[in-house]
């Protein structure tokens, strides 16, 4: 065979070879001659978001001269999928972002580290942090909110809801009280107040709201003094008077009152756009809206959630945590950086000025809840949903989520009015029992496994 | 004959133990290394571990318990699996829907019209396109409120439904859009077929007399059956495997599942519900299903495929 032939099969194998190998372990040789050392950080989120953690990274890196943050960023959509195939590919990120109903199973299946010793080594005051936001990171294996530190709250996020108080004054109606919640009689009627027709062309183009069920249902069931399971997670309760009582009022509100645009469209896109288009006058808004909201050409404001039965406002405060691997070479490093992002005051400030999320720091929110130059004027109530009213989602801390999805996914037809609320909570009921004793199984086999 | 003998006599040249046919053997080799690599690393291997999880209560992170035939008896209860096979099958009504379409555009196309070339590039833009936008866009035209669909459907006084909210308008929606996305593809292969069947069949046609619905009964469609057996199967392989307009469209699967396919369920099941194991069974079960089906395919193509040659 001609020799450049030969060179030219062997250079074609070697690159086969080499380009296999290199899906493989891409060890850090090249940057141990700089005495410096590669730790991976996986998270998601959208533009402003990664370009706010972008940044706050690099300072992290300017205070610590031998580390070198690797940064790996997915979209939101696609996170979960690609840090799963990466820990069963035994390829796991040195720190990573941990939504809340995981950590169960990524405890148990010994994928994150305890940091509690780091943490309390540390000087970080855990005090001065959201303690919805850390004890949501501890767990004993079978429970989530007491034990072993596990990760930082990366954020809390407080869903309130907002209202277009332009047009409350176009149309002469009292302002709504920040302290004092609707009772649910007197929040339809201002929304029947609110829905008409502007333009007089025989068609409403003004709603009071158009709630998506997936993101406000909560408020009307939990204020009502009912829930999807019991605190144990052991029982689905939702086959109870009250619960059916809240369904019913949040289906009504579209087929009854006719206070939201017309039952077909409960896409949150739609109300979205309208509310934006400042046709609606109550939307749900949480940190994370800000940036986009300031820009909207209406004044609008918080308040609390319109109060049911038990005469309280409730809503649901989200989080999503920020973990470290259970296999790092570098935990000291890696600690420090969950540390840093989680509570550091400069990238907090980084963060909170790019207006993606409240402060992590108590004292550093009250500071940015008073600050009379942003809008809107009553962020305190982010705080007060954060340390009073806010519930963790119902799913959050089971080993999964398919009981309670059950329920978003069936739902339809009550939202539509083809069925009451107390036929389908007493059918549903049977249903997401048996997937949340399920999940509690599969909790138990994990624990026992470890 | 003469052909045969130079080949055979070719063959003795390579004798095995020749050094010319080790040396070529090595090249060979060598050249195909990196395709049977890669289908070594990233096809088989997770094939056979999907395989092996399929029995197992493995949650995707963590320890795997060899469970038996736990996961497939829990299959034959578990009803959103059956729903959501029969809704992947009751989307692959849009693949004949599709086939005669194209079959008819590609008919029209090899005319030689003018502004061919222009309709041919018109129809192939969504093939090209990512799946991922075209999904996103279509999303938008199916808006109940300011969906483009509705908007012209306005223009002739229909109101229109929230399509993809509506549990009977979303699967129509979404074969719809297949059909659309995979128009362009079958027609151009139909288009070669028709322009490579040899004119002189159609002149003996008309010198027998024959009308054009009798030159395409018997001349056209035959001619082009090969290309609807191969655009059959692997649309029929690609249904089952319908995903990714799935997840951006209908999030949720649709309202009451309505539009939750089996590979989306899979999906849900393996990445959301830490029910790998379960997942692979079902994986197992729907590769399986597609085998039989293939298969099955064949065996009822065999006979057309013999007469045409």
């Amino acid at each position: 065979m001609k020799i450049w032939k030969k060179i030219g099969l062997l250079a074609l194998s070697a690159v086969a070879v080499l380009s296999i190998a290199g899906c493989g372990n891409k060890s850090a040789s090249g940057s141990d001659s700089n005495k410096k050392h590669t730790i991976t950080f996986m998270y998601r989120g959208g533009e402003d978001e990664k370009k706010a953690y972008g940044q706050a990274i690099k300072q992290f890196e300017k205070t610590h001269k031998d580390v070198k943050v690797k940064i790996i960023v997915t979209s939101a959509d696609n996170y979960a999928t690609k840090l799963q195939a990466a820990i069963s590919g035994n390829k796991v990120p040195d720190v990573f972002y941990i939504e809340q109903n995981n950590l169960l199973a990524y405890v148990n299946s010994g994928v994150l580290k305890d940091i509690s010793k780091e943490v309390e080594k540390s000087n970080i005051d855990l005090d001065n942090v959201w303690s919805y936001g850390v004890n949501s990171y501890r767990t004993n294996g079978k429970t989530v909110g007491k034990g072993a530190l596990y990760g930082l709250p990366k954020d809390v996020g407080p869903m309130s809801l907002g209202y277009n108080k332009t047009m409350f004054e176009k149309n002469n109606i009292p302002l709504p009280d920040k302290d004092k919640p609707y009772t649910w009689d007197e929040f339809i009627k201002v929304c029947q107040q609110l829905t008409k027709d502007t333009n007089n062309d025989g068609k409403i183009d003004q709603y009071a709201t158009g709630f998506n069920v997936n993101w406000s249902l909560q408020s009307f069931v939990w204020s009502n003094g009912a829930d999807w399971s019991n605190k144990a997670k052991t029982k689905v309760t939702i086959d109870t008077p009250k619960f059916a009582e809240a369904l019913q009022l949040f289906a009504d509100l579209q087929n009854k009152y006719h206070v939201t645009p017309s039952a077909k469209e409960a896409q949150s896109l739609d109300t979205y756009q309208r509310w934006m288009k400042g046709e609606l006058a109550f939307f749900p808004v949480g940190p994370w809206d800000l940036s986009t909201y300031n820009k909207l050409n209406f004044d609008y404001d918080l308040i609390p959630w319109p109060a049911g039965s038990t005469g309280k406002s409730a809503t649901y405060v989200g989080s999503l945590g920020i973990g470290v691997s259970n296999k790092t070479k570098y935990g000291q490093d890696a600690v420090e950086l969950a540390e840093y992002l989680s509570t550091n005051k400069k990238a907090q400030k980084t963060l909170v000025d790019a207006m993606v999320q409240i402060p992590n720091l108590k004292d550093m929110a009250q500071e940015w809840a008073d600050d009379t130059s942003i809008k809107p004027a009553n962020r305190e109530e982010f705080l007060q949903i954060v340390n009073d009213y806010g519930h963790a989602m119902p799913a959050a801390t089971t080993y999964n989520s398919e009981w309670y999805d059950m329920f978003m996914t069936d739902i339809q037809p009550v939202l539509d009015g083809k069925i009451t609320a107390k036929k389908y909570v007493k059918e549903e009921q049977p249903k997401m029992q048996a997937k949340l004793d399920a999940a509690n199984q599969q909790l138990k086999t994990a624990s026992a496994g470890k | 004959m003469d052909s045969t003998k130079v080949v055979k006599k070719k063959k003795s040249m390579f004798h095995h133990d020749s050094k010319l046919y080790r040396d070529e053997h090595r090249a060979a080799f060598l050249m195909i290394i990196l395709p049977v690599l890669g289908f070594l690393i990233f096809s088989l291997v997770p094939l056979i571990y999907s395989v092996f999880a399929s029995f197992t209560n493995w949650n995707g992170i963590g320890q795997m318990t060899f469970t038996g035939l736990t996961n497939f008896k829990l299959m034959l209860k578990d009803n959103y699996f059956w729903k959501t096979l029969y809704n992947t099958f009751f989307l692959m009504i849009g693949i004949p829907i599709g086939l005669i379409l194209s079959f008819l555009l590609a008919s029209a196309l090899s005319r030689g019209l003018k502004g061919t070339t222009f309709f041919r590039v018109i129809y192939y833009i969504p093939v090209i396109s990512s799946l991922a936008a075209i999904a996103i866009m279509w999303q938008w035209a199916y808006n109940g409120d300011y969906g483009l669909v509705n908007q012209v459907l306005a223009l002739v006084g229909i109101k229109g439904p929230n399509w993809l909210q509506n549990v009977h308008t979303v699967k129509p929606a979404i074969i719809a859009m297949s059909v659309w996305k995979g128009l362009g593809y079958s027609m151009l292969l139909y288009l070669a077929a028709i322009q490579s069947v040899p004119k002189s069949y159609y002149e003996a046609a008309d010198l027998d007399g024959a009308n054009s619905f009798q030159k395409f009964k018997n001349i056209t469609w035959p001619m082009c059956r090969p290309v609807t057996f191969f655009l059959i199967i692997t649309n029929v392989i690609g249904g089952s495997q319908i995903f990714t307009e799935i997840n951006i469209m209908t999030p949720t699967g649709g309202p009451e599942y309505s539009s939750a396919t089996i590979v989306w369920y899979i999906w849900q099941k393996a990445f959301k519900n830490f029910q790998m194991g379960y997942a692979s069974a079902m994986s197992l079960v729907l590769g399986i299903l597609i085998f039989i089906i293939t298969a099955l395919q064949f065996y009822m193509n065999r006979k057309s495929d013999y007469q045409l040659s």
